[in-house]
């Protein structure tokens, strides 16, 4: 019999090993940055953790992390929901309809290869230096994620449940929004959560685009000034809230897709 | 009527416990050199758990498993498995399967040529030996994979349900087949089902399992002249015997 | 139209059906059903058995109309099937259940979709969840259930339309030896309350003998009918009868040998 402390121990192995690999980690680049020449070009992690956490006070540019933070955020979540009813909707027309898929899907496979940051160009000539050119750039990093997998999803629907379906007598509109969507969800939300970390991290190339705030514009800016600390604070803070919205994602998919946990008896 | 073989496979104590839920508790029994054991236990029974420790794929809470009166090591004693699952390899051959048990413990090339050759007949399959197993039929995919346990010459065999998903008279062929192999090899081999019937046609001795946690309930000794008839008085009183004492249905 | 006419009595008629696909190579046809020519009586508890593989599942396709024949035509009650329809409940094998509703969920699909009100399919389904043995599990998803009570869910959902035609493809195929006896004896138990026509594929003669009130034995590829037998023996039935035990030899004899 394993004692109570040894279980203890068992389960929150993972956990522990994850912390002593960060801490390990960290205190390899503090000693790195300042005991060798590669402290010129990497400043020390104690310097930059410190003055990520000052600017939640201290306003770095005009604004304070925060803000810089909330901006991003809602940039993204603007053109990320606008993402999200395009993906889907283009999504699920192409994996249902053959002619639709016909017509859609080469254009789509020919757009989907150019990166986010190669349309900045056009966007600011077709939008300007607003916000708007910003949701543009940010909508197709995420957008091409969620059509694809959604697609997947509508292809993926297995056949012997269409069966069922009609058997049971639903018509053809039942069996698409009763049968072919739900069945897509588990696809679309794996879709939605590469998609929200893929449009995260548009964020700096949009933030390209001439602004006074948010956590790329911080990237944009220290480099433009060769400040070092302001580059890696803003890198943090993007690591940071890109890990929160993962997580966030997934623990959405659990509760609303119960149904797909293998938990049988 | 004593069984004299001498003891190949001893289990002592073995006990396994998954946090605070007990799934074996304390199962003890030896199994004779060449003997047919059968195992059988009510739906639901720790068997898969039970099969996992006595190959150690498991590490059991408590107990003991010996073979040859040495602790049981995968490098040292050779065990062949045989599931319910086809574990025949997609990308290889027919003949290529078979051999792929025997390169596994490096066997020299000649004498493993030999030994394909020799099973292939055996099973029947010399006809299939170019053949991929998405073209055989299940029941061939489940020569193939007997096969090739057969060939590297185990010392124990396991077998968990590997006929569950045959036809009847299918069933009955393989299980045929089966038995000459054992008999032919003097194999000490294992089969664990849940079909009782199964279980009486082809056991010398069967174990009743009982529900989780999971003890031994009793053994039964088989010795019901071969071939077995499974409409004979004797095969169907037995049938009945282990019926009830695993029946939850 | 001569294939309007039948026997009264006759829920479905399946009238010479042939059934070719092309062959995987795309040079020449499998065929895979020849010549199938059967009916149905209204409650009769009907099994195709038959080795292997080989062309059952298609038949059933074409029964309920999910595919249709290369020759020959189904009738039901007068009707030339062409499409799937609520009057012929289907039991899958793999229980093709909605993994995203519940127990509750599958069971008033059918309702639901043919437009009944909440109170009236719930009443269904509370009615059949109930004669399956499954009350008190409404809630549940069908990943947190075994192997038998997913079946029973199935079981449960082709009832629900009341149709007067149930087919059942190998729906305990999946399930251990046990789990099986006991879902033959639960299907036989819902059966005799509730009784329907029932089409039931097998290639397991012992659930062939234990369900059956007739048995038609079926050749290996491509499928044609090779023998009729009216199993008459008593409900409830034993599995160790020695009349059962002898029938069972008896078919099994005169089945194809398959490899």
């Amino acid at each position: 019999m394993e004692s109570k402390t040894s279980r203890f121990m068992r389960k929150n192995m993972a956990a522990f090993m994850t912390i002593v690999a960060f801490m390990s980690l960290l205190l390899v680049w503090e000693l790195v940055a300042r005991f060798t020449n590669a402290g010129m070009f990497l400043p020390p992690a104690s310097e930059i953790i410190s003055k990520f956490v000052e600017s939640f006070t201290v306003p770095i540019g005009k604004h304070r992390m925060l803000v810089h933070i909330g901006v991003s955020l809602y940039r993204v979540g603007v053109a990320f929901i606008f993402a999200t009813i395009a993906g889907i909707f283009l999504g699920v027309s192409m994996g249902y309809s053959k002619t639709v898929e016909a017509i859609i899907k080469p254009i789509f496979e020919f757009i989907r290869p150019i990166p986010p940051l190669a349309w900045i160009p056009m966007s600011i000539l077709w939008f300007g230096l607003g916000d708007q050119s910003k949701f543009f750039i940010i909508f197709l990093g995420c957008f091409c994620f969620i059509t694809v997998n959604t697609y997947d999803g509508t292809k993926n629907v297995d056949h012997v449940l269409l069966g069922a379906a009609r058997m049971l007598g639903a018509s053809e509109r039942q069996v698409f929004f009763r049968v072919v969507l739900p069945s897509s969800i588990p696809y679309i939300f794996a879709g939605l959560q590469i998609a929200i970390t893929a449009g995260w991290s548009a964020v700096v190339g949009a933030e390209m685009v001439r602004s006074d705030e948010g956590v790329g514009w911080l990237i944009v800016m220290g480099m433009t000034n060769g400040n070092t600390v302001q580059i890696m604070v803003g890198m943090l803070a993007i690591g940071i809230v890109g890990y929160i919205l993962a997580t966030a994602m997934a623990k959405l998919e659990g509760r609303l897709c119960i149904w797909n946990q293998q938990q049988g008896i | 009527m004593e069984d004299k073989r001498e003891i190949k496979v001893k289990v002592m104590n073995l006990t396994k416990q998954f946090d605070e839920l007990l799934v074996l508790d304390d199962i003890s029994f030896d199994v004779k050199k060449g003997e047919f054991l059968c195992i059988v236990g009510p739906t639901g029974c720790g068997k898969t758990t039970f099969l996992n420790s006595l190959t150690k794929l498991y590490q059991p809470t408590k107990g003991e498993i010996l073979i040859n009166n040495e602790p049981v090591d995968l490098k040292k004693h050779s065990i062949a498995y045989i599931f319910q699952e086809y574990s025949t390899m997609p990308w290889l051959t027919v003949e290529e399967n078979i051999r792929f048990g025997l390169s596994i413990k490096h066997m020299p090339k000649e004498l493993a040529d030999q030994k394909v050759e020799e099973y292939l007949e055996v099973v029947g399959l010399t006809k299939y030996r170019k053949y991929y197993p998405d073209q055989l039929s299940a029941s061939m995919l489940q020569r193939v994979v007997i096969a090739r346990a057969f060939a590297t010459e185990p010392e124990l065999l396991l077998m968990d349900e590997p006929y569950g998903q045959l036809d009847i008279e299918l069933r009955f062929k393989l299980e045929d087949e089966l038995l000459n192999l054992w008999k032919r090899n003097g194999t000490t081999v294992i089969f664990i089902t849940h079909n009782i019937e199964e279980a009486v046609y082809l056991g010398e001795r069967i174990l009743v399992l009982t529900n989780k946690p999971t003890k031994i309930k009793t053994e039964i000794k088989n010795d019901l002249p071969r071939p077995r008839d499974i409409v004979s008085e004797d095969f169907v009183n037995l049938r009945n015997e282990v019926t009830d004492l695993i029946k939850w249905w | 139209m001569e294939s309007a006419a039948g026997n009264i009595a006759d829920v479905l008629k399946c009238s010479h059906i042939s059934k070719e696909f092309d062959s995987f190579d795309g040079t020449g046809k499998n065929l895979v059903l020849e010549d199938i020519d059967f009916s149905v009586k209204d409650n009769e508890f009907l099994v195709l058995f038959g080795p292997g593989q080989c062309g059952k599942t298609t038949l059933l396709n074409i029964l309920a109309g999910l595919e249709s024949p290369t020759k020959g035509e189904v009738v039901d009650h007068g009707k030339k099937v062409t499409a799937p329809a609520p009057e012929r409940g289907v039991v899958y094998q793999k229980t093709a259940l909605f993994p995203w509703l519940t127990v509750m969920g599958n069971v008033e699909f059918g309702p639901k979709v043919r437009g009944f009100k909440k109170e009236e399919r719930k009443k269904i389904a509370d009615h059949y969840i109930d004669l399956v043995g499954l009350k008190g599990f409404e809630k549940s998803y069908p990943s947190q259930l075994s192997g038998g009570m997913r079946q029973r869910v199935g079981i449960a959902r082709a009832y629900s339309n009341n149709p007067s035609l149930m087919l059942m493809d190998e729906p305990f195929g999946h399930l251990d030896a046990q789990t099986r006896y006991m879902m033959e004896e639960e299907l036989q138990r819902i059966w005799q309350k509730e009784k329907r026509a029932v089409v039931f594929v097998t290639n397991n003669i012992e659930e062939a003998l234990f369900l059956a009130d007739r048995i038609i034995l079926m050749t290996n590829c491509p499928s044609k009918i090779k023998k009729e037998y009216i199993i008459d023996l008593p409900h409830p039935r034993s599995y160790v009868d020695p009349e059962f035990l002898r029938l069972r030899r008896e078919i099994t004899e005169n089945m194809d040998k398959s490899m």
